[in-house]
């Protein structure tokens, strides 16, 4: 545990809104190290998903570094920053983003399409981690035949296919109900404990209460870092 | 070898991923589809209709005979049309001076053609009669199929004999052999001696529908109008011995006609001396320049095609743009999102090409068999209009598939 998995230094974030120019993220310097459980929390505009974006190399910050696994991402190429979303990243989003008109194996196969790996083996891999996540008997079926639930899953499993280093889950529970939130919290509880590293971007306070260490954002500044106290277990729940 | 396959897997996930966006649109996609179907089926047919007429008139030329020279008693006009009214004479003295004077020449056949009204108990039938002696058989290669074809002695003998193309054959003797019959020429009575070999049609012009009889015969026995003297031609066929000697015999016998007819320095020719090669020359540049119009033309309603395919492309990347920035937060490089749309365009045209392509070889057959024109659609052809449809998708969803590549991951995802 010499690196950690993920480290920034002054990072900054601008955007410019009708002249005028908005710090989304001002100056965070954090590290995230390997088998952490993290809740990132804030209210909309503290700038809790622009940096959520940029840890997951989808936008590129305006100054200051980030280290992904010990590398310096303002030194790749848009090419090489897609092949560490594909190899080092798994995102789970709100609104599931599945595509639609295709089916669960195919939708979890996606990334591997991207890491160039075969057609046989792509079945074979996305058809496991499907059973992982209790769907093997929905493998054939597109989201609009699933729950809500059950699309997340989808969506876990093909976060989970390219076996990542961290997977980033931006409101993942914001389109469920409390019984199905808890089980994926639950889902993802059981992964960390596995040893994936686990970053969640939430605005709940009890579901940021599932995650070991609470870093909380406003105004594009860390106000809060720390230990969650009373951690929730979602077997126990 | 291992590179190449993935790289071809690749390109197979893209068709998968077309062909599902494809089908998700299915009436866009065929309506999309249907320019460029249509924009190939005129391209192709126009080719094909084009090579038809090439093919076409390289028959026609060949069934004139080669390495012939053709005098007609007509001032050479240039480019623009006859001019009925300064007619030349040409006479068959003429052509024993052409035969006699100019190297090369292996046979010299003079013509008098004529309009001749046929009847047979029963039948009758209009046609052109062709007054000529045997070297007209040498010289353009007409030959008897059945009986005999025009000796020197039925010349010699005015005789009142004659052999008949096809085409007047079945109008006059559907169901017999016409050789050994009797007809009446403008109300001569002539034997049918020989059956003409069939040399087919060309553009419409039936090549069996004429009869020849001796030059002698036609000149005392057929003429209704008169000539301006006793041995007067309509043209005559000058064989020589091979192509080179051609290119100086058509100077020699300009020089030769000259000379008979007292032409002064600097006047026109009252006769015109065209070979079968320069027909040949001319008529294929015809050919080509209306090869090139039709494909011109065609090529108009193509371009429209892949403007549709453009505009088509440019609305599934904007609605799919969600889509473009969950596949780059999945891992897509710039160029697999481009490469996606690309494939997309490229399918959607392709499967338009191959549709217009078979339709354009149905309308060619159905084509050929009706206007009895040849439209021959090659297997080059065939490839062409399968590769051209891909360019066409290239270029035309090239910029749609550029701007979606350009896209931010971010900004895409975060699009409604």
């Amino acid at each position: 545990m010499a690196t950690p998995l993920l480290e920034t230094h002054d990072l900054v974030k601008d955007y410019a809104i009708g002249g005028e120019i908005v710090h989304a993220v001002n100056n965070v310097s954090l590290s995230i190290s390997r088998g952490e459980f993290v809740a990132i929390m804030g209210a909309s505009g503290s700038g809790k998903s622009t940096f959520m974006n940029m840890i997951g190399c989808l936008d590129v910050p305006t100054s200051g570094t980030l280290l992904l696994d010990g590398i310096d991402t303002k030194l790749l190429d848009s090419d090489a920053l897609a092949e560490i979303r594909n190899r080092k990243i798994g995102f789970v989003f709100q609104q599931f983003n599945l595509l639609a008109r295709t089916s669960a194996l195919d939708n979890v196969a996606v990334p591997l399409i991207y890491a160039g790996i075969g057609y046989a083996e792509r079945r074979q891999r996305a058809q496991h981690k499907l059973e992982a996540m209790g769907l093997a008997n929905r493998l054939q079926n597109t989201p609009a035949k699933l729950s809500g639930g059950q699309q997340q899953r989808v969506a876990i499993a093909r976060a989970l296919v390219t076996d990542p280093l961290m997977l980033l889950a931006d409101e993942p529970t914001g389109a469920l109900d409390t019984q199905t939130s808890l089980d994926i919290m639950g889902i993802f509880q059981k992964l960390n404990d596995d040893g994936i590293t686990v970053v969640l971007v939430t605005h709940e306070p009890d579901i940021a209460e599932f995650a070991a260490r609470r870093i909380v954002f406003r105004d594009g500044q860390v106000i809060e870092d720390a230990a969650v106290k009373s951690r929730r277990k979602a077997s126990a729940a | 070898m291992k590179d190449l396959l993935a790289s071809l897997a690749g390109w197979g996930v893209n068709v998968a991923i077309a062909l599902t966006a494809l089908r998700t649109n299915l009436m866009r996609s065929i309506l999309t589809t249907l320019g460029v179907m249509i924009g190939v089926f005129s391209v192709i047919l126009a080719v094909a209709v084009g090579n038809g007429a090439q093919v076409s008139v390289s028959q026609q030329i060949a069934t004139l005979g080669s390495n012939m020279a053709i005098v007609v008693p007509q001032p050479d006009s240039g480019s623009g049309p006859p001019r009925p009214n300064d007619r030349g004479r040409l006479t068959e003295r003429d052509g024993q001076a052409i035969l006699r004077e100019v190297s090369g020449v292996s046979a010299v056949a003079p013509q008098i053609r004529s309009s001749v009204q046929i009847v047979t108990p029963g039948r009758s039938a209009t046609t052109q009669a062709t007054g000529a002696t045997p070297e007209y058989g040498v010289v353009s290669n007409v030959t008897a199929s059945e009986g005999r074809f025009l000796t020197q002695s039925d010349v010699g003998s005015a005789a009142r004999v004659a052999v008949i193309g096809e085409t007047v054959a079945n109008k006059l003797f559907p169901e017999t052999s016409p050789v050994g019959e009797t007809i009446r020429i403008n109300r001569v009575p002539f034997t049918v001696i020989g059956l003409l070999e069939s040399k087919g049609s060309n553009l419409g012009n039936d090549n069996d529908d004429q009869i020849v009889v001796p030059i002698t015969t036609l000149r005392q026995r057929l003429l209704t109008t008169a000539t301006q003297g006793p041995d007067d031609v309509t043209l005559i066929f000058v064989g020589f011995e091979d192509e080179d000697a051609l290119l100086a015999g058509q100077k020699e016998i300009e020089r030769l006609l000259r000379d008979r007819y007292r032409v002064a320095k600097g006047k026109i020719n009252p006769f015109t001396v065209r070979t079968t090669t320069e027909i040949a020359e001319t008529t294929g540049e015809v050919t080509q320049i209306f090869q090139a119009v039709l494909v011109a033309i065609a090529s108009i309603s193509l371009l429209v095609g892949g403007i549709g395919i453009m505009n088509i492309m440019l609305v599934s990347v904007t609605e799919r743009t969600r889509e473009i920035g969950l596949r780059m937060a999945l891992g897509a490089k710039r160029s697999d999102i481009r490469n996606q749309f690309l494939v997309e365009a490229a399918v959607l045209c392709v499967i338009g090409g191959a549709i217009g392509l078979s339709l354009a070889i149905l309308a060619a057959s159905i084509f050929e068999r009706v206007a009895e024109f040849p439209a021959p659609i090659g297997f080059d052809t065939a490839i062409m209009a399968v590769a051209f449809s891909a360019i066409i998708g290239l270029v035309f969803g090239g910029y749609p598939a550029i701007r979606a590549s350009r896209l931010s991951p971010i900004e895409a995802l975060r699009s409604e």
